[in-house]
């Protein structure tokens, strides 16, 4: 169901079109939601009643041995920059360090962004949500991570469960399957031309919902769209993971018809604008993380399209996970009283030692 | 579209419902009562909107003016506002005690109101069995309605052949 090649590390350059697909879709995530039957839903729950449920959660886990490997984390004895650094890390939506109390993680530790994100909030919107990242279009790979994890659950916990409608879940928004897939697509090519409208009303009518980069503002950074799937009662998992892939192939599709397009119509015009990038990120000593998003993006697109050369082949997926302001902010043990100017010239500086200067 | 006499309003719950809209598509039908009254409220609407999309009718109901529906219609409005207020709701329980309110916004939701994922392994096989008798029932049902009866015979002797397996 996925593709081998684009879950290699260094899968660029071996074959073009697998390191084409590989800069297109970032990554995959998939996640379901599941809670304990005749138990409150975390959000009608007090404090102390949180507590016992993570307790619950975690004390079954610690029997199975799959699930003891994972480190088990309370929200509310991390600093604000380790918290950050997980949201980005894990990909998990801003929300979720919305309130601290009561809630709690399970992630499984992981030494490069290449490997599989595993993390299991606990108590957020329902009791567990199981949820696995990883690199390029591995929906299928995903999805049976987070099954496997949830049957370890499954053979300790009673979820609550109706044959009408499916996992309950605390909104019925998310009630059936509780699965959700989605993609992080960088569609640079798209985003600047007239098809894009098109594109999105076309995904939205599929019940696809479209976000960018950032979950806790719509705004759409880097050319960084989060397409994922909305509907989960009506359809089965595997038809699920069947249609998303089949859009994965499509979005490829779309974001390669409009480089053709692109380079056909106005290849100067597009040369030009990689080379301004070029620019700015070699010489600006102040780069905003959006800013930096917007630059890197179009000068991946350049290497791509083969219109830069005498650069570093680099991971745009794997660069926007390391200059977000806390990752920043923790690897250039800045504190917490760095100002906004100051990690802005860290990071210009990251950059340019990572991919412009040998 | 079909008129059917003697129902309910889906919205107010109170009135006989004169305005009946169903529609079929692939695998999904979708039905609509409303009485008069609430469907003259609902004039707002382009008739085009009206006629080519019921579950985008019903989304748009619940988001434009969910309080007042509930608050002067039906007498499990406090509960329910909470409900449409928070979109969440507070334990497992609530799905069944509030079925009648949640049946609409889930089908505005998802366009559909039946589950068709995977059945936990700790649900008896009885049930399991049951589960797929009744998704059965449905489709067999559907195949009458647009009077495929090729296909609901066949549906009727898978059913019949399910139901004797739970017995035995």
């Amino acid at each position: 169901m996925n593709e081998p090649g684009s879950l290699t590390p260094g899968a660029e350059g071996s074959s073009g079109s697998s390191s084409q697909r590989s800069s297109i879709i970032l990554s995959s995530r998939s996640s379901i939601s599941r809670n304990l039957s005749n138990h409150k839903f975390p959000s009608s729950c007090s404090g102390e009643e949180k507590d016992q449920l993570i307790g619950i959660i975690k004390n079954s886990s610690l029997k199975a041995e799959d699930l003891s490997q994972l480190c088990f984390l309370k929200l509310s004895g991390m600093t604000k920059v380790q918290r950050q650094v997980l949201l980005s890390d894990y990909q998990i939506d801003e929300d979720f360090i919305s309130s601290l109390s009561g809630r709690a993680i399970m992630i499984k530790p992981r030494t490069s962004i290449k490997e599989d994100a595993l993390a299991i909030p606990l108590c957020w919107n329902d009791h567990l949500k199981i949820q696995c990242a990883a690199p390029g279009n591995t929906i299928g790979h995903v999805y049976e991570v987070v099954g496997a994890i949830e049957k370890q659950f499954e053979s300790r916990l009673n979820f609550s469960f109706s044959k009408e409608w499916g996992y309950l879940t605390s909104s019925p928004a998310s009630l059936g399957t509780a699965l959700e897939i989605s993609l992080l697509v960088h569609l640079p090519a798209l985003a600047i031309s007239p098809d894009i409208a098109e594109f999105m009303k076309n995904l939205s009518k599929i019940g696809c919902a479209v976000g960018g980069y950032s979950s806790s503002s719509p705004e759409v950074t880097g050319n960084i769209f989060r397409i994922s799937s909305s509907r989960t009662l009506g359809k089965s998992e595997e038809e699920i993971v069947e249609e998303m892939n089949a859009i994965c192939l499509n979005i490829v599709d779309e974001e390669e018809s409009a480089r053709r397009k692109l380079l056909k119509k106005d290849r100067l015009g597009a040369k030009d604008n990689v080379f301004r990038s070029y620019g700015l990120l070699k010489y600006a000593r102040i780069l905003s993380f959006e800013e930096a998003l917007e630059l890197l993006s179009i000068l991946r697109l350049g290497l791509d399209l083969g219109i830069i050369g005498k650069i570093r082949d680099f991971d745009y997926f794997e660069i926007i996970n390391m200059i977000g302001d806390a990752h920043v902010i923790s690897s250039f043990e800045m504190g917490d009283r760095a100002t906004e100017d100051e990690i802005d010239l860290k990071r210009a500086k990251l950059i340019r030692d990572s991919i412009l200067e040998d | 579209m079909r008129i059917i006499n003697n129902m309910t309003c889906d919205f107010c719950k109170k009135n006989v419902a004169t305005v009946h809209l169903i529609r079929v598509q692939n695998d999904s039908v979708e039905k609509v009562n409303i009485c008069s009254e609430c469907a003259r409220d609902f004039s707002f609407f382009s008739e085009d909107d009206f006629y080519k999309d019921l579950s985008n009718i019903l989304s748009k109901i619940f988001q434009s003016d969910q309080e007042s529906i509930y608050d002067s219609r039906t007498s499990q409005s406090l509960a329910s506002i909470d409900i449409k207020k928070k979109q969440v709701m507070g334990c497992p329980h609530c799905y069944g005690e509030f079925r009648s309110i949640l049946l609409p916004i889930i089908k505005a939701i998802h366009r559909d109101t039946q589950y068709r994922g995977k059945i936990p392994e700790a649900v008896p096989r009885k049930v399991k069995l049951e589960k797929s008798i009744s998704d059965l029932r449905k489709r067999l049902k559907r195949e009458i309605f647009i009077e495929n009866f090729e296909e609901a015979a066949r549906i009727r002797d898978k059913i019949k052949q399910l139901e004797k397996n739970i017995y035995e």
